[in-house]
């Protein structure tokens, strides 16, 4: 893969998504095949599976956090940003007339505006990056059966991720 | 102590993960069912715990991952252990078996 589409890739947050979701999967249809052979009825091995793999949007979104963290995108941003506090740094210590020692004031605030957001961004990926919904938590009741957690179309994430199968 | 539970917890996982990857690159699914046929009962993991803990992973470098095609032509992504892992395996490795034999001579004693 060309470095600029790795770039480009790791800065879109709906690719990172549907490649989570698309592991996730991938892992409950074996688990789910997997029950169905010890001669579970298919919605009963789809409830077992889902009961064997925990949280199914919990780990999803954890995983999407993680990997937006570790994007190729978001180090190169914070190399840069390292770069730029460096430099203005050294500018502000080196400079000697006004408006040099000014620029490497800009530098030093731009270096550390841009570690804040970055910082904030990390903590709150999910808000900045995606649009986390709501009612599509998964919650299961003690027997395994899903009681809540029905997105926009209706379906429930069970449903959802079982789909594209 | 509740944290430090789940912190040794965390490190289990992860130390489970790199062992099963040493032999050779597997996708998340194969990496559980090997861990549940090593464990048996004795430990009870949710598959889904092994995600995270794998991004994690792979963020310290412990390991790499790459999309291919499984046994059965389905799309899945394939994680391998990285020249920092074995040697985070073999030191994460020497300190288990430091503390297991610790607190085993500290039971046999009280």
């Amino acid at each position: 893969m060309k470095p600029g589409k790795v770039l480009f890739q790791s800065f879109n947050c709906e690719q990172t998504n549907r490649d989570v979701e698309e592991e996730l999967r991938f892992h409950l249809v074996l688990l789910t095949e997997e029950h169905y052979r010890q001669d579970l009825d298919r919605d009963a091995a789809r409830l077992a599976a889902l009961k064997q793999f925990g949280d199914v949007d919990q780990i999803r979104n954890q995983c999407v956090e993680i990997s937006m963290r570790n994007s190729p995108a978001t180090r190169a941003m914070k190399s840069l940003l390292a770069l730029t506090f460096v430099i203005g740094i050294l500018v502000r210590v080196m400079g000697t007339e006004y408006h040099v020692t000014r620029m490497g004031t800009l530098l030093i605030t731009l270096g550390l505006l841009g570690r804040l957001f970055l910082y904030v961004r990390g903590l709150n990926s999910s808000r900045f990056f995606s649009k986390p919904d709501a009612s599509s938590q998964l919650i299961l009741s003690e027997r395994g059966q899903v009681v809540a957690g029905f997105d926009q179309s209706g379906r429930t994430p069970l449903e959802r991720l079982f789909s594209e199968e | 102590m509740a944290k430090a539970r789940t912190d040794l917890m965390q490190g289990t996982l992860e130390l489970l993960i790199l062992k099963t990857l040493a032999s050779h690159p597997m996708h998340g699914y194969g990496i559980a069912q090997r861990i549940h046929e090593a464990v048996d009962d004795l430990l009870k993991i949710e598959d889904g715990s092994l995600y995270p803990a794998l991004y994690r992973m792979e963020e310290r470098g412990w390991i790499t991952s790459e999309w291919g095609s499984s046994e059965n032509n389905r799309r899945a992504k394939f994680y391998k252990l990285t020249k920092a892992g074995r040697k985070q395996l073999a030191g994460e490795r020497a300190n288990w078996e430091r503390v297991s034999r610790a607190v085993a001579r500290i039971l046999q004693t009280a």
